[in-house]
C-alpha cells in the first residue's frame, strides 16, 4: 500500500499541500514514520486563505512546518474511532476540537472524504485549512 | 473573507447581549466603529501619524535587542545607528519579502527630517535635541514592551514564545551570548557568576524588545499603505479599512519571530527562527492583549495602595489599555499615553490638523482630540483582530449552517463581554460628539 505522501502526490487536488510539505521538509517524516492521522486540506481550502498567507509561510519553512504539524495526529484514527471523541492533540501540540454529531467536523473544517487508507496511517480530506488557537 | 452583507442574518434569533447592536454590525461584516466618512477620515489620518514614530520604534527596538544588548550603561540606546535607519523593512520597498507599502524600505523621510531638525526646526547636534527633549518618545515603545514582558502566559499554550523563555535551551543560548558580550569585562562576568538570574531576566526583556520590534516592522508599512490608499480614494468606508487590516494580518501571520544578538560582528541566535514562532501567535495576539486591553494602571488615575484595592490582584483583570483609557487627562502628569500622543502630533496629515482646529479648543487641546481619534482607530484595529480570529477559527459570515452562525455569535458575544465593564469606551465611540 502507498504511504500518506504517495497518496497526496498521486491524487489530484493536493498540489498546494504537497508543495507545502516539501517546502517544510516534512516528506521524510510522513513517508517513513507513523502511524499518523492526517487532516489534508485540498487546493481549494488553501485558495480560501487571503493572498500572501501561503507566500509568507513558504518563505519560512519552520513556521509553515508548524501549521502543517497541526494537521497531523500521532496514531491511526478512522471516522469510526473518532465517534464520541471531543478532541485530539496534534503533533504541533495544540488541541483539535472534533464534532461528529451531525457531519464529520474538525475545528471549523468539514471532512469531505473520510478514511482514505494509507500504509502508515489514514487521511481525512478537509475543506478548510485549520489553525491553532 | 469578511464581506459586507446586504441583509441582516435571519438564520438565528437576534442577540440579547447589551452590545447586541454592535454584535449585529460585526455579523454583517462591519467594525465596532460606526461606518461614517468622518470616522474613516479620522482613523486613517491617525494611522499615518502613528506610523511615522512607529517606523522609529521598531528600528530602535531591534537596535537595542541586537546591538546595545546588555550594555550596563546604555546612555545612547535611543541614538540609533545609520545602519538601522537604512535597514530595509521586510514589507516595504523593492526588496520586500511581501510588499505591503509601495513606498521605500528605509526610514520614512518625515521621520528623518524630524530627527534632524525636531520641533525647533533647527539643525542641531543629536545630543542637544535629545537633552531639550525634542525627539521621538522611545520610552513609550519600551513601556509597551514591558507590558508584554510582565503579562506573562498570554494566549498560552498556543503562544509558545513566553514558555520558551523559561526553557533550558533558552537559558543556554542566553548564557552563551552573555559570556561572549562580557568576555573582556571581568567585573561583569564576576557579577554574572554571582547573580546569573539578574542577567538572564535582562536578556528575556531584550527578547521582548525584539518581539515588539518585529511586530511593529509589519504595522508601520500597513498603516502607510492605508494612508496612501485613502489619499487615492480607495476606501469606501470603515469596513474597507478594517478588511485591509484583516488581510494584512493573514498575509503576515507566518513571519518568524526571533531574537538575534550581534556581538563583535558575530550573530548569537538566542531565539532561532527555526523554533517556528510566528508573528500572529507569538507577537500580534499577545501584543493586543497586553497593550490594547491590559497594560498597567496609570500612576495618575489609580492608587497602587494595597489596602485601597483599586488595582486588581489578578493580571487578567487589568483593564488599562487604550480600549478603556480615559483620554481627557492626556498631557497631565501620570498619564503614559501622553508620550505617544506627543509623538503623533508632529506627523498629523493637514486634513486632520484642520479638523481639530474646528472642534473643542482648536489647537489648544489637540493632544486630547487626537488621543480620542487614536482610541477610535484602535477600536477599528481590534475589530480587525476579532474578525481575523473569527475567519481563522470559526466560520464565514454568510455560512448557511445555523449551528455555525451560532458559533460565530457566541464568539462575538464573548469578545463584547470584555467591554461590559464601565471603563470601556465602546459606547462612547459610537457617538461623533465624543471628542
Amino acid at each position: 500500500m502507498p504511504t500518506i505522501v504517495d497518496i497526496a502526490v498521486q491524487t489530484e487536488g493536493f498540489s498546494t499541500l504537497v508543495a507545502a510539505v516539501q517546502a517544510a521538509g516534512l516528506v521524510e517524516v510522513l513517508q517513513s514514520g507513523g502511524p499518523f492521522t492526517v487532516f489534508a486540506p485540498t487546493d481549494d481550502a488553501f485558495a480560501k486563505l487571503p493572498p500572501g498567507t501561503v507566500q509568507t509561510l513558504v518563505q519560512n519553512p519552520p513556521q509553515l512546518g508548524r501549521i502543517l504539524k497541526y494537521h497531523v495526529v500521532s496514531g491511526k484514527y478512522t471516522q469510526a474511532d473518532l465517534k464520541g471523541l471531543k478532541s485530539l492533540t496534534s503533533v504541533e501540540g495544540s488541541v483539535i476540537p472534533l464534532d461528529l454529531s451531525d457531519a464529520f467536523e474538525v475545528k471549523n473544517a468539514t471532512v469531505v472524504m473520510p478514511d482514505v487508507e494509507a500504509d502508515n496511517g489514514v487521511i481525512h480530506v478537509i475543506d478548510n485549512v485549520i489553525l491553532m488557537g | 473573507m469578511t464581506t459586507t452583507l446586504q441583509t441582516p442574518p435571519t438564520l438565528i434569533p437576534p442577540s440579547r447581549h447589551p452590545h447586541a447592536d454592535i454584535i449585529h454590525r460585526l455579523e454583517a461584516g462591519g467594525s465596532m466603529l460606526p461606518d461614517t466618512p468622518e470616522n474613516l477620515m479620522q482613523i486613517i489620518g491617525i494611522y499615518k501619524a502613528y506610523a511615522v514614530p512607529m517606523d522609529f520604534y521598531w528600528r530602535d527596538l531591534l537596535y537595542i535587542a541586537e546591538q546595545v544588548f546588555l550594555d550596563p550603561f546604555p546612555f545612547f540606546k535611543y541614538f540609533i545607528s545609520q545602519e538601522y535607519l537604512d535597514r530595509p523593512n521586510h514589507y516595504a520597498g523593492d526588496t520586500a519579502d511581501l510588499r505591503i507599502w509601495r513606498g521605500r524600505a528605509s526610514a520614512h523621510p518625515e521621520l528623518l527630517e524630524f530627527m534632524e531638525k525636531g520641533e525647533l526646526k533647527k539643525k542641531l547636534p543629536k545630543l542637544l535635541h535629545h537633552l531639550w527633549h525634542d525627539r521621538v518618545n522611545m520610552e513609550f515603545a519600551e513601556e509597551c514592551m514591558r507590558a508584554m514582558l510582565w503579562h506573562r502566559h498570554m494566549y498560552a499554550p498556543v503562544n509558545q514564545f513566553d514558555a520558551y523563555l523559561d526553557s533550558d535551551e533558552y537559558k543556554q543560548n542566553a548564557d552563551r551570548a552573555i559570556r561572549a558580550y562580557f568576555k573582556k569585562n571581568p567585573v561583569m562576568l564576576g557579577l554574572y557568576k554571582l547573580f546569573p538570574d539578574m542577567f538572564l531576566e535582562k536578556v528575556r526583556e531584550l527578547s521582548y524588545y525584539s518581539n515588539l520590534g518585529l511586530f511593529w516592522e509589519v504595522m508601520a508599512p500597513v498603516f502607510f499603505e492605508m494612508s496612501d490608499i485613502y489619499d487615492e480614494g480607495g476606501f469606501k468606508g470603515v469596513p474597507d479599512a478594517m478588511n485591509f487590516l484583516v488581510n494584512g494580518i493573514f498575509a503576515i501571520a507566518g513571519r518568524p519571530i526571533y531574537h538575534h544578538a550581534y556581538i563583535d560582528g558575530e550573530c548569537y541566535e538566542i531565539i532561532p527562527k527555526s523554533k517556528g514562532f510566528t508573528w500572529l501567535y507569538e507577537a500580534a495576539l499577545p501584543y493586543v492583549e497586553a497593550v490594547f486591553y491590559r497594560t498597567s494602571p496609570f500612576r495618575g488615575t489609580k492608587s497602587y495602595n494595597a489596602q485601597a484595592n483599586q488595582v486588581p490582584a489578578d493580571q487578567k483583570d487589568f483593564h488599562y489599555g487604550i480600549l478603556y483609557a480615559d483620554v481627557f487627562p492626556v498631557g497631565t502628569a501620570g498619564i503614559p499615553p501622553t508620550l505617544l500622543m506627543q509623538d503623533m502630533l508632529h506627523f498629523l496629515p493637514p486634513y486632520l490638523v484642520e479638523y481639530y482646529h474646528q472642534h473643542c479648543r482648536g489647537e489648544d487641546d489637540m493632544l486630547v482630540q487626537l488621543g480620542i481619534t487614536f482610541q477610535r482607530s484602535m477600536y477599528n484595529v481590534t475589530s480587525a483582530v476579532i474578525q481575523a480570529l473569527r475567519t481563522a477559527l470559526l466560520y464565514p459570515l454568510d455560512d448557511p449552517n445555523p449551528k455555525h452562525r451560532m458559533a460565530n455569535r457566541k464568539f462575538f458575544e464573548a469578545q463584547m463581554d470584555r467591554f461590559l465593564r464601565p471603563e470601556a469606551r465602546l459606547r462612547d465611540i459610537q457617538s461623533p460628539d465624543y471628542r
